[in-house]
């Protein structure tokens, strides 16, 4: 859409975009985020929908501080806009995998979540946060967390378990394990005490990725690689995430803490040629790369007395996240060259299910083809998208029509702003 | 008259090796290993279960490190009842016990291969017997042309690995037995290595006292005491077979 270039039609253009969330509209002047009128969620739904109408690329993200949260301000920022960014669908992606080469099977997967559920009201009440928050402000119904002696290592071999018994894989076949785990602080490093855990054997090799909640997908892209100069190997794809220790300190603020559930993910990947007898999905292309524009929306650092530090701008970090995830799937389409209306299901990072709403409209994706991991489960880091996979891949399996290949899109972000995308079938 | 709880029956040779615990102070127990009047090894008919109590008069005993445990006798004579298992693990917490390997016996484990049984030095060790959590367990078999024999790996909560453990579990032993001749009747329909590393495996990881004792053999040639599983909990269970 072209740009709106007069304050008229600006006004209109922002009236609209509160008026999707807020009826009877305010006054222009009106501070829609001070007032209480919109909650901060409902203001980045704002910002994006302008972004939709008008083509500006991350209207609004960051909200100068000095700028009044109103209609007035709203159309005053659309026509400063001078142009819209270019789009990643054009090419300016990154892409890892080549077409051709040697296809890759998710032979097996498995999920497993804390045990304990905690609702919605429970995290409002333990982290006083204001009525809501949780349940409305961000979506969610419940959290899982990590009973006593559940610990990332805990959750990731009952995952492991699962995904080695579907594969019919026994771990002796094991050639090494790709593992990731933000909450997993210290040496032996996770993969590492993960290798020891499952008793692979001691000529297996073990791998740690970084990447927070892009780790899944970073660390699928690694073993893919890996398994190519390996024909007949079989790697094994681990994340694992118990945020509800890691993030217990006072410093961390509670509307932070009280979106993130614990749990683990795995994968069994071989080469599906020596897997011929076995149907699944194939592990495709990714896309990848890093928006510092956004870096300073979340930060988690140790501080010198092995306190945590937060930084957390939500309303930045949730309109980065929508905007970049519909630019991977934009990037995904080009990629497989299969437009979003034909893609099975979407394996998403989800900072909470209102981020997944706004990015589904905004992306024009049915919300059913999201399995929404977050809304029982909390923000699970690097599990999320996993987590979504395995539903999506369960949902497949359990279908039986074996007449098409399914088409999957996976789509991360994480600090700083790591991004990353895959596409499977 | 002393009383102890028998907590480990093992095979050794031809005869049976058995280890008791006793309390030591206020809540803690210490392992001992009754020797029989007659050599160091129970008859095989020894009719005493885990979890029994036994009463025994105790005879000079001159036990040489590590086994340190050792306690001559005239014999055992049933008494009191029997603990139910999850008892038993409960007061085998409550004597020896380590989460990591250097603590089990108090001194250095060595490996002459990679992924092979690890033994202790016998002047290093300062005893012979230890329990500790497990985190996970996989096992391998060997069929020997007499008789299938059992090997486990164990992951300490250390995270540490315990490779190629002999089992030497009694009941561990008659089980597998039992396995074995089940799995000749079925004519190959079942695969072993899946039964015990999926289907028991599981059973044992599910179980809340998932413990092990680990015990150490006398010294052999090369002054080597190598490590074995005198006892895995939970115990096998004849329901276990039916799948088979």
């Amino acid at each position: 859409m072209s740009l709106p270039i007069d304050l008229e039609t600006a006004l209109a253009t922002a009236r609209a975009s509160v008026a999707n969330r807020l009826t009877p509209l305010p006054k222009d002047d009106v501070d829609l985020v001070e007032t209480d009128a919109l909650d901060s969620m409902g203001w980045v739904d704002a910002l994006i929908s302008i972004e939709s109408a008008t083509g500006i690329r991350d209207f609004g993200n960051p909200w100068p501080d000095d700028r009044p949260k109103s209609i007035q301000a709203l159309a005053e920022m659309i026509c400063e806009a001078q142009k819209p960014a270019p789009d990643i669908r054009s090419g300016e992606c990154h892409r890892a995998g080549t077409q051709g080469e040697s296809e890759i099977l998710i032979g097996g997967w498995g999920c497993t979540l804390g045990s304990r559920t905690v609702n919605a009201e429970q995290i409002e009440r333990d982290l006083a946060l204001p009525l809501s928050k949780i349940r409305d402000g961000a979506g969610m119904e419940s959290v899982r967390v990590a009973a006593d002696g559940e610990d990332e290592l805990a959750l990731a071999q009952r995952a492991a378990d699962n995904a080695l018994e579907m594969a019919e894989v026994a771990v002796e076949q094991i050639d090494f394990v790709v593992a990731t785990s933000t909450t997993f602080l210290g040496f032996p490093s996770f993969a590492a005490s993960l290798h020891s855990r499952l008793l692979l054997r001691e000529t297996s090799g073990a791998l740690d990725v970084g990447g927070a909640c892009t780790g899944l997908i970073y660390s699928f892209a690694v073993a893919k690689s890996l398994l190519r100069s390996r024909p007949q190997g079989v790697a094994l794809v681990v994340a694992a995430e118990v945020h509800s220790r890691r993030l217990n300190a006072p410093q961390v603020p509670g509307e932070f803490r009280g979106l993130f559930g614990d749990g683990a993910c795995a994968f069994v990947l071989t080469n599906a040629a020596i897997d011929a007898r076995k149907g699944g999905v194939r592990l495709r292309e990714f896309v990848w790369g890093c928006s510092g524009a956004y870096a300073s929306s979340l930060g988690v650092k140790v501080s010198e007395n092995a306190g945590l530090i937060v930084q957390f701008k939500g309303e930045q970090l949730a309109h980065a996240a929508v905007t970049e995830m519909n630019r991977i799937i934009g990037a995904l389409e080009s990629l497989s060259a299969k437009p979003r209306g034909e893609v099975d299901y979407f394996a998403l990072h989800q900072p909470n299910p209102r981020v997944v709403e706004i990015l589904a409209d905004k992306a024009r994706i049915p919300l059913e083809r999201i399995p929404l991991v977050s809304k029982a489960c909390g923000n699970l880091g690097s599990v999320t998208c996993g987590a979504g996979l395995c539903q999506a891949l369960a949902s497949l399996h359990e279908s039986g029509d074996r007449s098409r290949i399914p088409l999957i899109f996976m789509a991360a972000v994480a600090p700083g702003l790591l991004w990353g995308g895959a596409f499977l079938n | 008259m002393r009383e102890l709880i028998l907590s480990d029956i093992t095979e050794m040779g031809a005869g049976l090796c058995v280890i008791g615990i006793e309390p030591a102070t206020e809540n803690l127990f210490r392992s001992v290993r009754p020797i029989p009047p007659q050599g160091f090894g129970w008859d095989r008919s020894f009719p005493h279960q885990r979890g029994s109590a036994v009463c025994f008069e105790s005879r000079p005993t001159s036990g040489s490190p590590p086994h340190t445990e050792d306690q001559n006798t005239h014999g055992l004579q049933a008494s009191g009842t029997r603990l139910s298992e999850f008892e038993l693990v409960d007061r085998l917490q409550r004597a020896e016990v380590s989460t990591d390997l250097e603590g089990l016996f108090a001194c250095e484990l060595r490996a002459d291969s990679s992924g092979g049984n690890a033994w202790v030095d016998p002047g290093e060790a300062s005893r012979s017997i230890c329990g500790c959590l497990y985190r996970n367990v996989r096992f391998l078999v060997f069929q020997d042309p007499n008789r299938v024999t059992l090997r486990a790996r164990l992951v300490l909560t250390s995270g540490e690995t315990l490779n190629s453990l002999p089992v030497v579990d009694r009941e561990w032993r008659c089980f597998m037995d039992e396995v074995m001749q089940r799995l000749a009747k079925s004519g190959g329909r079942f695969d072993l290595d899946r039964y015990l590393n999926r289907f028991i495996r599981h059973k044992l990881l599910q179980s809340l006292h998932a413990f092990a004792r680990v015990g150490l053999t006398r010294p052999e040639q090369g002054n080597k005491c190598w490590l074995m599983l005198d006892s895995l909990f939970p115990q096998p269970d004849v329901s276990w077979l039916d799948i088979l």
